[in-house]
């Protein structure tokens, strides 16, 4: 087993909202990722996906507020440290970030290379401008990129250009984890295709240690990362190895969501479309005992009163119901 | 209906509404109240002090009742103001040689008695005759007012051409103000043409008001209709009527609109007609945004569908287009309305407003107040409450186009 | 720079347009009116005459300079032709004073108290807007509000107020002109000293009735700008909070620039007027001056230069805004 270089314990996080009722969107969660390996994490859209992935950097805005829980990266914990000790020494050079949006994560009126100086000052306030280029260019070599996209302004990119770049400027400084949520989601298939092959050269050549890869194209989880967590409703439902999640998912609510994609690779091509029925709970009232109880064709009264546990199966996998993987298994031979 | 009570949600619009309800109100129950030609000249004098006026004729007329009070402390302050005052200071100390700290201005009885122990008029010593004229003015002044005398009403005998004395008033004689027959009230005081200001501004907010609505209305209505072509049919049209739009965005309106209300001539503009001008001055932003806002509906799916089932251009436009931008559109209106009152009052104080002899605007009256120097001579009445109105219906619309604003585009609430 | 080129050369072939259009309007729309336009122009300004042939020759020139014996588009060219030549006709009311020797004067008295006083309210504005976005709260509740009801007031509205308080109550300031009237326009000490004097009431009127709007407009953009992805994004790589203001600030400023320019001509307008409540001697108080005594070339005159003030403004905003927005250069090469 290789060194750890994320570990979340029982993260809780919440919004704020005008209306003052509270809104939690990461619900006791936690996870592992060993160096050189890439987590994925899946969900519908508001499962709290995106939520979990700005919690992760310990920099908390409004509305967004922590509650409980630590955030382990390489042994530190970043949890207890003041919001400028982690701006200063955690943000970007521990853990960077790949937003959602890369089309507007670029301030349009500021040269790259001006950008790169002052994310590398905020940590390093002497590096000189010569340094910072030299290093930014090397980078951008290495990375496949024209180093003439330094002096250009975001608008003057295209559109997988400007994600390239985000992801080259988001790990300019080596960070040990990199989140990246839905970095490819808004791009054509060509770009697609480049963005993760950077992603995977980044993690062959150490530039990144790790990766929290976040998207809702299953298919690309598959394709990206090594294990795959599935969320739902801000919690964890189920998680175990890439392969395992795709072709032997056991939650019902995994099993809905990979049910409800096609995997080329494997040839089960035909196999029928399960949308899941119904929609997401409202997280400022969740409902009690499983969140997907409402949702679940197989769910009993038991499942809808008292919180449900995580547990391990089948050695390293793990999911959150109230049945057991063999009692679910037999449910579903059954059907 | 649900709209409107989301409106009214917002405090903004709900303060700017309220604003406005009170002035509208006001402008329009006032009259009830006070029937008065609101241009009528009634005073010979300019700038009345606010205040009731009672008849004088009247007052020496009335039953006196004598009420038992020192009359001449009061008298003697309001006949002497404080320049007087000072005045006669600067004569004690300078020519007579008091000391500086023994003369208190403030201390009348001390002050006179210290004057008609020292004033000496043949005292022409290191004095300029404007000088000399100035202390005597004040030793009248100070003679009458010491002067409790009764005052005698005579009539004049029409045969003989002898005076009879009728009635004699003495100095704690008081006649009650409402008993008094003959009486004016001018609340805000007199204009430099004589004129009751409060109902010369109620009829000047009523005119401005309507000439801001007609010019809005007009800006609009030219606005709203160039851009929805502009921005609906595309191509050639549109590529002329922005280029339309962006010269007279930058060729300044203001000049357009000097030009026009000049060359139409001093006797033709009236309300409606200034209304107009200034309306037809206005159209381009109104244009520009609405054209904006067209091309980013015109490719939706009910458009298109539409589109596809032959209907006319005119029929998409109203019923496909107008609704989804109609609070727009209300915002639009509310500012040019805004921008029409100012419009109307920046023109009428170049002196190109309506025709000065038939109507009131808010603009004329501060043309009025600058040209015959209100301004300058400290009669505060006669335009510090027509600059009030100004900003409170600026501020007002200002508010509800604000409150709409958030309303209904949620995502600029902060 | 190619991109840069192609965006002025564009910039001032279209101010150029606009300056002939501005030029044809000028001309034109008092001659669209119905009527002989000498008689009417000459008849009510040469009444102030007693001289009869005074008020007759005024006539005759006036026809003879309209040209009204040409065809139209021939009395344009006469009419360009001299204003080419800073011929802008003789007033009526100072007659034989030239209109460009009666403008030239008032134009930089215009510019002096105009051009600081709208860049002091764009500035005081623009920082006071920004501070309302980003320190909220306090500045934002009592801030805001005032900057509205401020900014309701007409410039000329503000002008009397401000003149009643420190002339009619204090007595700490001039009435109004441009210096003080027992002085002649000198480069001495006690000429300066009076021309500062009589700058502050006019030139605060304007600023203050510019700073509400700017604030508003800027605290909203700043608003927009916070929650902008970039700014979320420049967080998370740990980037200073100043630089994300210098950003913010940065970026919520450029359309300010544009706004400036939008509204370069009503605010222009609006301090026009206001001048008139000083008897500033700028274009404003000229200009009320001859519509009152019915100067037509002189009205002409002022319009003409004010409106060539406001292009060369607004070209000189738009030239400004091309070198701080870097899109701008950016979508002349797409």
């Amino acid at each position: 087993m290789g060194k750890i270089m994320l570990e979340v314990k029982d993260l809780n996080t919440k919004y704020i909202t005008r209306e003052k009722e509270d809104v939690y969107a990461v619900n006791n969660v936690s996870l592992k990722v060993e160096e050189g390996k890439s987590l994925g994490v899946a969900g519908e859209s508001g499962c709290g996906k995106s939520t979990l992935a700005l919690s992760l950097m310990g920099y908390y805005f409004p509305p967004l507020h922590y509650m409980s829980g630590d955030v382990i990266i390489d042994g530190k914990n970043i949890s207890g440290m003041s919001p400028d000790l982690v701006r200063k020494t955690v943000l970007g050079e521990e853990i960077a970030y790949i937003p959602q949006a890369a089309m507007n994560a670029l301030n349009p009126t500021k040269k790259i290379i001006r950008f790169i100086e002052d994310v590398i000052r905020a940590h390093e306030p002497k590096a000189t401008k010569k340094d910072i280029r030299d290093l930014a260019t090397e980078r951008f070599q290495k990375l496949g990129l024209p180093p003439d996209v330094l002096d250009r302004y975001s608008v003057e990119l295209s559109g997988g250009m400007k994600q390239r770049t985000v992801i080259a400027v988001s790990t300019i400084l080596s960070p040990k984890v990199l989140i990246a949520d839905e970095p490819s989601s808004a791009l054509d298939v060509t770009s697609q295709k480049m963005v993760i092959k950077m992603l995977r050269d980044m993690m062959e050549t150490g530039f990144i240690k790790s990766m929290v890869f976040i998207t809702h194209e299953l298919p690309l989880l598959y394709n990206v990362t090594d294990d795959i967590m599935v969320m739902y409703a801000g919690q964890i439902v189920e998680q175990g190895s890439a392969k395992e999640m795709v072709f032997d998912p056991v939650h019902p609510y995994s099993k809905g969501l990979m049910g409800s994609i096609i995997v080329p690779e494997e040839g089960i091509r035909g196999k029928k479309l399960d949308a899941i029925p119904g929609t997401p709970p409202n997280l400022k009232h969740p409902p009690a005992g499983c969140r997907f109880a409402p949702r679940c064709k197989y769910a009993t009264e038991e499942c809808r009163a008292g919180y449900i546990p995580t547990r391990v199966f089948a050695e390293s996998r793990m999911m959150r119901c109230r049945l057991t993987e063999d009692q679910l298994r037999e449910v579903y031979a059954n059907e | 209906m649900g709209m409107i009570k989301k409106v009214f949600h917002s405090p903004k619009f709900r303060l700017g509404f309220i604003i406005f309800a009170a002035l509208l109100l006001f402008v329009f129950l006032y009259p009830l109240f006070d029937s008065g030609d609101p241009l009528e000249m009634i005073a010979v004098q300019s700038y009345l002090k606010p205040g009731t006026y009672v008849s004088q004729y009247d007052v020496a007329g009335s039953d006196g009742i004598t009420l038992d009070v020192v009359a001449s402390d009061k008298k003697l302050a309001s006949h002497l103001p404080e320049a007087d005052r000072n005045k006669m200071k600067t004569y004690l100390v300078d020519f007579v040689g008091l000391d500086a700290n023994q003369v208190d201005t403030n201390n009348i009885p001390k002050l006179i008695e210290q004057w008609m122990d020292n004033y000496n008029p043949n005292n022409k010593a290191g004095l300029l005759v404007s000088a000399q004229r100035d202390y005597r003015n004040i030793n009248k002044e100070v003679l009458a007012a010491l002067d409790a005398g009764d005052i005698i009403i005579a009539i004049n005998d029409p045969e003989t051409g002898e005076l009879i004395q009728n009635k004699t008033i003495h100095d704690q004689q008081y006649v009650q103000v409402s008993s008094v027959a003959n009486r004016q009230v001018f609340p805000l005081g007199g204009d430099n043409f004589g004129r009751n200001v409060l109902r010369e501004l109620v009829e000047a907010t009523k005119t401005s008001l309507m000439i801001g609505l007609i010019a809005g209305i007009v800006a609009t209505a030219i606005g709203l209709t160039l851009g929805l072509i502009a921005g609906y049919v595309g191509g050639t049209t549109d590529n002329i009527i922005t280029f339309i739009t962006n010269l007279f965005t930058v060729i300044p309106s203001f000049v357009i609109l000097i030009l026009i209300s000049y060359s139409v001539g001093q006797e033709a503009r009236g309300v409606l007609l200034v209304a107009c001008i200034i309306g037809f001055t206005a159209w381009p932003w109104t244009c520009r945004s609405v054209r904006s806002q067209v091309i980013s509906l015109r490719n939706r799916d009910h458009v298109n569908l539409m589109k596809l089932s032959g209907h006319g251009l005119l029929h998409i436009l109203t019923t496909g287009i107008l609704p989804y931008i109609a609070s727009y559109v209300v915002m639009a209106l509310i500012l040019q309305i805004a921008q029409g009152i100012l419009s109307e009052a920046q023109l009428s104080m170049l002196g190109l407003g309506a025709a000065t002899s038939k109507t009131a605007t808010l603009g004329l009256m501060m043309n009025w107040a600058t040209l015959f120097s209100a301004v300058v001579n400290g009669s505060w009445w006669a335009y510090f409450p027509v600059v009030i109105v100004i900003a409170l219906m600026s501020f007002s619309m200002n508010l509800m186009n604000t409150g709409l604003d958030q309303v209904f585009n949620p995502q600029l609430r902060d | 720079m190619k991109g840069y080129k192609k965006y002025f050369r564009k910039r001032i072939v279209w101010y150029l347009i606009t300056l002939v259009i501005a030029v044809i309007l000028n001309f034109m729309l008092p001659r669209l009116m119905p009527g002989d336009p000498v008689a009417a122009i000459t008849a009510n300004s040469a009444a102030g005459l007693t001289d009869r042939t005074a008020a007759q020759q005024i006539y005759d020139e006036y026809a003879e300079a309209f040209g009204l014996d040409k065809p139209v588009y021939q009395q344009f060219f006469i009419w360009v032709g001299k204003l080419f030549t800073g011929d802008l006709g003789v007033s009526f009311i100072n007659y034989p004073r030239t209109v460009s020797d009666m403008i030239g004067s008032a134009v930089w008295w215009t510019i002096g108290l105009q051009l600081p006083a709208i860049l002091t309210g764009w500035i005081i504005g623009n920082l006071l807007g920004a501070l309302a976005a980003y320190k909220g709260k306090f500045i934002d509740k009592g801030l805001m509000p005032a900057s509205m009801f401020i900014s309701g007031f007409p410039a000329f509205g503000l002008a009397t107020i401000l003149i009643f308080i420190f002339v009619v109550k204090l007595k700490v300031a001039p009435a109004g002109g441009g210096y003080s009237f027992d002085l002649l326009p000198s480069f001495s000490w006690r000429f300066i000293s009076s021309v500062f004097v009589h700058y502050q009431l006019p030139f605060w009127s304007i600023v203050l009735t510019l700073i509400g709007g700017q604030a508003i407009g800027m605290r909203s953009m700043s608003i927009y700008e916070l929650n902008a992805d970039y700014v979320k994004y420049s967080r998370f790589l740990g980037v200073e909070d100043r630089k994300i203001v210098g950003y913010v600030f940065h970026n919520a400023m450029l359309p300010q620039v544009t706004g400036l320019a939008l509204s370069m001509g009503t605010m222009i307008g609006g301090a026009l007027v206001a001048e008139i409540v000083f008897s500033y001697p700028g274009l404003g108080y000229t200009l009320v001056r001859a519509i009152t005594g019915q100067d037509y070339p002189v009205i002409s005159g002022c319009t003409l230069i004010i409106t060539v003030m406001v292009l060369i403004a607004n070209l000189a905003l738009e030239i400004i805004y091309g070198f701080i927005d870097p899109r701008v250069k950016a979508a002349q090469v797409e």
